[in-house]
């Protein structure tokens, strides 16, 4: 009986303290199972402080890395001023879809069209989470509308951007958090613009003259935009309150060295109105286009005073002997633009012209510290003159147009014919704003682009046999760029451009 | 009287005690085998010699004591040991002289184990009957099946560790046994035998083999369970028999032996590629490999740096009732791994080593062009695309004359060695007392086929367990292993670095080596992209990784009631891993020859993950009939992983290779953590050992899902019926076993990374002022509704013995569904966003599953066969709202398409070349079509070929599986053959992009000579014209798909078992062995190795070839020696 009793009391401690055992383990579940991440912030952490906001606002910045990386390509190539040095022997895709859109012949897969177009609303997306949560954060309305302004400008831009090479897109403006949301279809031309117009004007009147730092958008710069798109709209007195804005403004001026407005040691100068901004190091923050601007070569030092192999990355952007040929005797541009060649290892001369204006002293191989210029005075003072002149004020314009010409170390021009006139603020335009993404939109924007394309076609035809026969057939449809085909795959509302 | 006698035999017992302890040390030498004892009769050898006069009884008995083992017990009363005799023998047997002495007393005797009971012939003595009855000799001879005798049998008084060995006849004795004890015959290979002793003194056992083992147990998850009574399906494997393949990972050695488990050798890196998938498990983002459980501990991570020497069994557990206890992590199945544990009356020592040299077969290299041939080609094409363009060839000196070459650079030869490979374990396990351990140390080496590949493996493992008392049991593992990895970047495409690719695409007039014996930095050749030289790239780029890994457990085992066990164990996996990578200036890679920057990297990572687990086992029979076995647990884990990377370049040179020299160093760190509470329950139920039936359930929280999901349940049932133990199937005597089950259950699938259901907010950095400025953008979406995928499974099996299971046959059909599959949807990019992490979709899966095991021929000759094949299938039911299909976008090879078989091929189909300006006005044509260019087919009826005419070009999952082992012995000798293979895969060679492109710029294989060169000269229709501009060539299209079919003799081994008896007296045994792993690959496949599969374990993107390590044939020798 005692041994039985004391059996039963060892078993009752057995169990007591297995109970125990279950029950602690049991109690700490909540917090147990509770392990946010440490290598990043999740976003129901994120965006409550005005510093918050203002990093959010400098990654929607950041978009613009990627939109400008390639940029080039359907800026420039698409256009009669630059081309490329073929490279028979490497078909890989990355060459091949440039060359298509210099041959008028991409098509919906093509990278360098769907990389802008992705580029774009990654930017429109992180602008939308900014302007959809700054009015639940708390703090003061000044600081929260200087970055509501920044954020519509950048919304408007890449919106911009995108009505520009692919026409009417779907609108996002709202962040996107359910799956549901993320397929809209495709708005109109005009909705579009209207929501660019909306934002840009909030911008310019949320935005300061000036900004503390440099690089930030301004209110010149969404004046520059606005102007911008209301020449494009064919808007020209809009345009003209705007772009005017931005002269009167005071703020800006023209550099009296054309070269001098790209060097790196020279950034965001008195005539830079935006300008997109990187800087050189392993930050990740560098720009590169010199390295494929150049011909390829398996040491770049010739060149860059680098060493590196740019054979598979270089060569492209070559400027046409069409865009060399209408430099005008005496215009400082061209040399401050373009080189005719280089010095080999061995002291020799080769004649394989390239693109200059962005090369300039660097550390280390395909890593330089150049801006990419966006919105310039020269730049504004032309589209005025444009405008001006499109409202048959010849007269009014020409101040405006010689300004530039003086710098660039050209007689004033004198003619009053509005079609002449016409002629030469296109010219002007090509050659100042040569290889700063201009040429494509401004053939489009002034009703030329088909005209150009099919004369320029011939010319090089005949002078690289390895065009095909279906290369540069440029017709209405060609104006703009087929969305990508992964967007029409995944979201079954959006409609391919005619004629892709 | 009495109280004299109890006093008298009383000191003696004490006496005897001390004799006890004596007597177990002998035996524990005995044991280690450093004596051989095993006597039948001793008292018929032991020989006494005496000259006494007048001595008294007493002291002859002090005499025999002092000269023999023996201890003489006597009844004073009976028995005067002070009369006065007189004795004289020499060489006398024991019996004789005892005879001599107690035949004139009238007295008999008795050897009782060591005791000699002397009784007087009259009476019987209540307590000398007492040691009779308790305390028996016994002796007997084991024998197998046909009556042979089997040396080394272990025999054991069940529940002590009182046993022997049986002799080299099959002969064994025991003394001192109690005649109601029971005694334990076991042997490696053979099934265990109890008998009940039941007063007897010759006990002749005979033991049946193992190939069915209905009794064996086997391990199911949280515990174990006789074959006979499993009712989920679960295959285990016994790794005994697997022992002596040459190769580094358990996986390797699993090929062949399991039924719906498909195990394939994805490369030839060594310690590397072995993909595992049971049941042709899928999922479309989250991993489809399977949990592994190291002795109960489900590990982070795979098993391929396990010592495979200290695996003793292997379970996979198929079907939702074998793995629902495992809950959130066992929708692929489980493999449960159990290491070697001290076995009980078995002490051993034993030393297992082999040596073999690999070599790469000659079928399935690739079949370059040599220099002259290339050069031939180079010439050829340059003048073809003259008369196209109608202008003059302009043809690089190098090539003008191809006459001048010979064979050249084979660049894939080069990179190739013949290797060798080596292993060595030495294992003790004891059992002592209390104190069971299992101690294994290895050093395995492997040099790969591909120079400056190998790897190198230190593993150590201790596993002991220790009775407290007869209630509680504690136990520790402790396997610490250290394994070193050099990897040169091998595998894959050009353009991530592939070095093998690259080789082979580089042209043959270059050279590897100089004839002055210096090796060159380059192997260019004009119009050819730069190379570096691949001899120098593949040895001078190191890539070395160390890795340390130590599992261990600790857990006490509690029989707090009769029946009812708690188990409490802690576990931890600890893991550190640093890779040392550099790259010196004459390295390069494919378009980026030497010099290039010198580059060095170190990454560290280092994981624990820890786990505890208390479980209540409740366990006993009512009513004889009712077998009860309830299960109830609580466990808890937690991982966290640490990960940094440091960057250095700017080298001054090449000399220092580590970051002190690097003037730029840059650096990341990560760290991501899990943790999961679970509860287990089952409940094993059998009514008369013919109704089975088993519920289970476990409830898992994980801290990896939306707080909204964060809990799920997953229950299981399955039922089984022993239809031959019924009465009115014994009459069926050729039908000796059959068993029927079924189950359903319910699993989960929770690999989809830590943190998927945070919108994460990461850095995008921009510039201001010219410095840096912080960024930070929302990159992902967030879903607080994610949650679990499930699986839910049927199966059905029917498990069949015949002829005295001399044949044995298992089938198993199964229907699976895996839904709310974790899967990040592709979203519209216009949204900022690339996907959205959700649970949608549903895949469907089924299949046949087919074991027979047969004994062929019994007698001297003995002939097993093993056979398995399985036939699986999939379908893809649904992939959420909205959405059709998944991949299959352009460059994509692989689609999966609501409808149909998930991961199929997609592609252009290969419909020739447009042979003439005929055709080519005929056909739909792509942009790019000229005459002489590749024609593709036009499958959707728009007359043109585009994007759109991609189709669905193949399937690389097999029609069915099968694995065959045969197993031979004839008397001394042993031969085993295990083929293993596949029906039915279809595999796409991607290398074919590079190695026939025609552009010229890489060397290509031998059949591009047969191109398309005019309209007269069409060559052999495959092969298009030398022609830039017309890459839809190089588009993923049907003539890369083939099929993949193979059958491969996986291991052939012989060995030979050096007779016990010879004079190699401290070995207990001898086998000397030789095989031949990778023996023959018998595939229609003309890449190097039809198991290939570059994507590993993501089931959506099988069947991938871009040029991977060669599996190499291995010879090896090796022997197994057993102390």
């Amino acid at each position: 009986m005692n041994e039985k009793n004391k059996h039963m009391k060892y078993m009752k401690t057995n169990i007591a303290i297995l109970a125990a055992i279950l029950l602690l383990v049991s109690s700490c579940s909540k917090d147990f199972l509770d392990v946010p991440p440490k290598s990043f912030v999740s976003s129901a952490e994120f965006y409550a402080t005005k510093d918050n906001f203002t990093q959010a606002l400098n990654g929607a910045y950041q978009s613009l890395h990627g939109v400008y990386h390639y940029a080039y390509v359907m800026g420039e190539m698409r256009s009669d001023n630059t081309h490329y040095y073929y490279k028979e022997n490497d078909r890989g895709r990355q060459n091949v879809e440039r060359e298509d859109i210099d041959g008028f012949v991409s098509d919906p897969i093509n990278q360098y069209s769907g990389g802008k177009y992705n580029d774009c609303y990654e930017g429109i997306s992180r602008t939308n989470v900014i302007l959809d949560r700054i009015q639940g954060a708390t703090f003061d309305d000044a600081a929260k509308n200087e970055i509501i302004g920044e954020a519509k400008f950048l919304r408007a831009f890449y919106y911009f951007e995108l009505v520009q090479y692919f026409g009417g897109v779907p609108l996002y403006i709202h962040e996107v958090t359910k799956m549901s949301e993320t397929a809209l279809p495709r708005s109109t031309k005009e909705e579009v613009y209207n929501q660019i117009i909306e934002d840009a004007k909030d911008a310019a009147a949320k935005l300061p003259a000036v900004q503390s730092d440099k690089g930030r958008v301004t209110k010149g710069s969404a004046n520059t935009l606005l102007g911008y798109v209301y020449m494009t709209l064919k808007n020209y007195s809009e345009a003209q309150t705007h772009l005017q804005a931005v002269v009167s403004s005071g703020t800006y001026s023209l550099l009296s060295d054309y070269a001098s407005i790209f060097d790196p040691k020279n950034k965001n100068n008195a005539e830079s109105i935006f300008e997109v901004q990187y800087h050189q190091g392993n930050q990740g923050l560098q720009s590169d286009w010199t390295y494929q601007f150049i011909p390829a070569l398996s040491n770049t030092v010739v060149i860059t005073g680098v060493v590196g192999n740019n054979g598979l990355i270089g060569g492209w952007n070559k400027p046409t002997d069409d865009l060399m040929s209408s430099y005008e005797e005496g215009d400082v541009r061209k040399a401050a633009s373009i080189a005719d060649g280089y010095t080999d290892a061995d002291g020799n001369f080769v004649a394989m012209p390239f693109v200059i204006k962005y090369l300039h002293a660097h550390d280390n191989y395909n890593n330089t510290d150049d801006d990419w210029m966006v919105y310039r005075y020269a730049d504004v003072l032309l589209l005025l003159a444009e405008c001006l002149n499109d409202q048959g004020h010849p007269d009014q314009a020409l101040p405006y147009l010689n300004q530039v010409r003086t710098r660039a170390g050209l007689a004033n021009a004198t003619t009053t014919d509005q079609g002449q006139l016409s002629e030469v603020i296109a010219h002007e335009r090509r050659v100042e704003l040569a290889f700063e993404d201009h040429r494509w939109l401004d053939l489009v924007r002034t009703g030329k682009a088909i005209d150009v394309m099919n004369a320029f076609r011939t010319v090089m035809k005949a002078k690289y046999p390895y065009l095909l026969d279906r290369t540069y057939q440029v017709n209405e449809n060609k104006l703009i760029f087929p969305i990508p085909q992964t967007e029409l795959t995944l979201n079954d509302q959006l409609v391919q451009n005619p004629g892709y | 009287m009495k109280k004299c006698e109890t006093k008298w035999f009383g000191d003696r017992f004490r006496h005897y005690r001390k004799f006890f302890r004596v007597m177990k040390l002998l035996l524990i030498l005995v044991f280690s085998g450093l004596m051989t004892f095993a006597s039948s009769s001793y008292s018929q050898v032991a020989t006494l010699s005496m000259n006494m006069t007048q001595a008294n009884i007493l002291d002859v008995f002090n005499a025999i004591e002092s000269q023999t083992e023996y201890q003489i017990a006597y009844n004073s009363n009976n028995l005067d040991v002070s009369k006065k005799i007189d004795l004289k023998v020499n060489n006398k047997t024991v019996n004789e002289v005892l005879d001599m002495v107690l035949r004139p007393e009238n007295m008999k005797y008795e050897f009782i184990g060591h005791y000699i009971v002397i009784t007087d012939s009259q009476t019987e003595d209540a307590q000398l009957n007492q040691i009779r009855q308790t305390s028996l000799n016994i002796s007997g001879t084991v024998t197998n099946t046909s009556g042979e005798p089997i040396p080394g049998v272990t025999v054991v008084l069940k529940g002590t560790t009182t046993g022997t060995i049986s002799d080299s006849d099959g002969n064994y004795t025991l003394s001192n046994i109690p005649s109601d004890g029971t005694l334990v015959f076991s042997f490696v290979g053979l099934r265990s035998s109890e008998v009940m002793v039941s007063g007897r003194t010759r006990i002749d056992v005979k033991l049946q083999e193992e190939t069915i083992g209905l009794d064996e147990v086997v391990a199911i998850g949280y515990g174990t369970q006789k074959k006979r009574d499993v009712t989920g399906s679960v295959q285990s494997i016994n790794t005994e028999k697997l022992e002596n393949l040459p190769v580094a990972q358990i996986g390797q050695k699993l090929q062949g032996q399991t039924a719906g488990v498909e195990i394939l050798q994805t490369t030839g890196i060594p310690g590397q590629g072995m993909s595992i998938r049971i049941r042709g498990a899928a999922s479309i983002n989250a991993s489809s490999d399977p949990l592994y459980v190291v002795d109960g501990f489900p590990i982070v991570g795979d098993i391929s740096n396990i010592n495979p020497d200290e695996i003793e069994s292997i379970s996979i557990l198929k079907d939702a009732s074998a793995t629902s206890l495992y809950g959130s992590r066992a929708a692929n199945g489980v493999v449960l791994i159990q290491t070697k544990q001290g076995k009980l009356g078995k002490t051993q020592v034993s030393l297992n080593a082999y040596y073999g040299i690999q070599s790469v077969p000659q079928n399935g290299r690739p079949d370059m062009m040599n220099a002259r041939e290339f050069a031939t080609f180079e010439k050829e094409i340059r003048e073809e695309n003259a008369a196209y363009t109608g202008t003059t060839a302009n043809i690089p000196e190098e090539y003008q004359n191809p006459s001048q070459y010979e064979a050249g650079t084979n660049w894939y030869d080069v990179l190739l060695r013949n290797a060798p490979i080596q292993s060595y374990n030495l294992s003790v396990t004891a059992n002592k007392d209390k104190l069971r351990t299992s101690v294994i140390g290895g050093y395995f080496k492997q040099d790969g086929a591909l120079l400056n590949s190998s790897f190198s493996r230190y593993s150590l493992r201790i596993n002991t367990e220790y009775d407290l008392n007869d209630k509680i049991k504690l136990g520790v593992n402790l396997a610490p292993n250290h394994s070193i990895t050099e990897t040169p970047n091998s595998d894959g495409v050009l353009w991530s670095g592939g070095i093998i690719e690259g080789a082979v695409l580089t042209s043959p007039i270059a050279k590897a080596i100089n004839d002055d014996g210096t090796l060159p930095l380059t192997a260019n050749a004009p119009g050819l992209f730069p190379n570096p030289n691949w001899y120098r790239v593949v040895q001078e780029v190191k890539n070395n990784t160390k890795a340390t890994r130590i599992l261990s457990n600790a857990y006490v085992e509690i029989e707090v009631l009769d029946g009812l066990k708690f188990k409490s164990s802690a576990n931890i996996d600890l893991n550190n891993q640093q890779l040392l990578y550099f790259s010196p200036s004459t390295a390069g890679g494919i378009f980026a020859p030497p010099p290039q920057k010198t580059k060095a990297a170190i990454t560290t990572s280092s994981y624990y993950s820890w786990l505890t687990e208390n479980m209540l086992n409740y366990k006993n029979t009512f009513n004889n009939d009712h077998h009860i076995n309830v299960l109830l647990g609580y466990t808890a884990q937690k991982y966290r992983y640490d990960y940094s990377k440091l960057n250095g370049t700017d080298f001054p040179d090449d000399q220092v290779t580590t970051l002190s020299a690097a003037a730029t160093t840059t650096g990341t760190s990560d760290i991501s953590e899990w943790s999961l509470l679970s509860w287990v329950s089952r409940i094993n139920y059998n009514y008369k050992d013919k109704y089975l039936l088993s519920l289970a359930m476990r409830r898992d929280g994980s801290s990896r899902f939306g707080s909204n999901n964060r809990w799920g349940n997953f229950p299981s049932v399955s039922v089984g019926w022993i239809a031959s133990e019924e009465d009115f199937m014994k009459s069926i005597d050729k039908l000796s076993y059959l068993k029927v089950r079924a189950s359903y259950g319910i699993t989960g699938n929770n690999n989809i990374g830590n943190y998927s259901y945070y919108a994460a907010v990461n850095s995008q950095n921009y510039v201001f002022n010219n410095v840096l400025a912080n960024g930070k953008a929302t990159t992902s979406l967030s879903n607080s509704e994610l949650g679990w995928e499930k699986t839910s499974q049927l199966d059905v099996g029917v498990d069949v013995g015949l002829f005295k299971d001399r044949i044995f046959f298992q089938y198993d059909y199964f229907r699976k569904y895996t839904s709310d599959m974790l899967y990040s949807l592709s979203v519209p990019e216009a949204s900022g966003f690339n996907d959205f992490t959700t649970n949608a979709g549903e895949f469907k899966f089924w299949g046949h599953e087919f074991v027979l095991s047969t004994k062929n021929m019994v007698s001297d000759f003995k002939w097993n066969t093993d056979f398995n094949i399985s036939f699986v299938r999939n379908k893809v039911i649904d992939l959420g709202p909205g959405i059709d299909f998944i991949g299959g976008l352009t460059g994509d090879p692989h689609i999966t398409e609501v409808g149909q078989p998930i991961g199929m091929f997609i592609g252009y189909v290969f419909d020739g070349i447009y042979n003439n300006q005929a055709e080519l006005d005929a056909a739909p044509k792509h942009a790019t079509s000229t005459v002489g260019t590749v024609r593709m087919k036009n499958t959707n009826d728009d007359n043109v070929i585009d994007d759109n005419d991609r189709t669905i070009i193949g399937n690389p999952s097999p029609k069915f599986t099968f694995g065959l082992t045969n197993s031979f012995n004839y008397k001394k000798f042993d031969l085993n053959i295990i083929i293993s293979g596949a029906y039915g895969s279809e595999i796409m060679n991607r290398s074919l992009e590079y190695i026939q492109n025609l552009d010229g710029v890489f060397n290509v294989t031998k059949d591009v000579a047969n191109r398309w060169r005019s309209p007269e000269n069409p060559g052999d229709g495959i092969h298009p014209r030398a022609m830039i501009g017309t890459a839809l060539a190089r588009s993923i299209n049907s003539r890369w798909v083939s099929d993949g079919s193979y059958a491969t003799i996986k291991n052939i081994t012989l060995g030979y078992t050096i007779p016990t008896q010879s004079k190699l007296k401290y070995f207990k045994s001898i086998r000397l062995y030789t095989s031949i792993q990778q023996a023959l690959v018998l595939t229609k496949y003309n890449g190097s190795n039809p198991e290939v599969n570059i994507n590993g374990g993501d089931a959506l993107a099988q069947g991938i070839d871009w040029s991977v390590y060669p599996v190499p044939r291995t010879v090896s020798f090796g022997f197994n020696l057993n102390f």
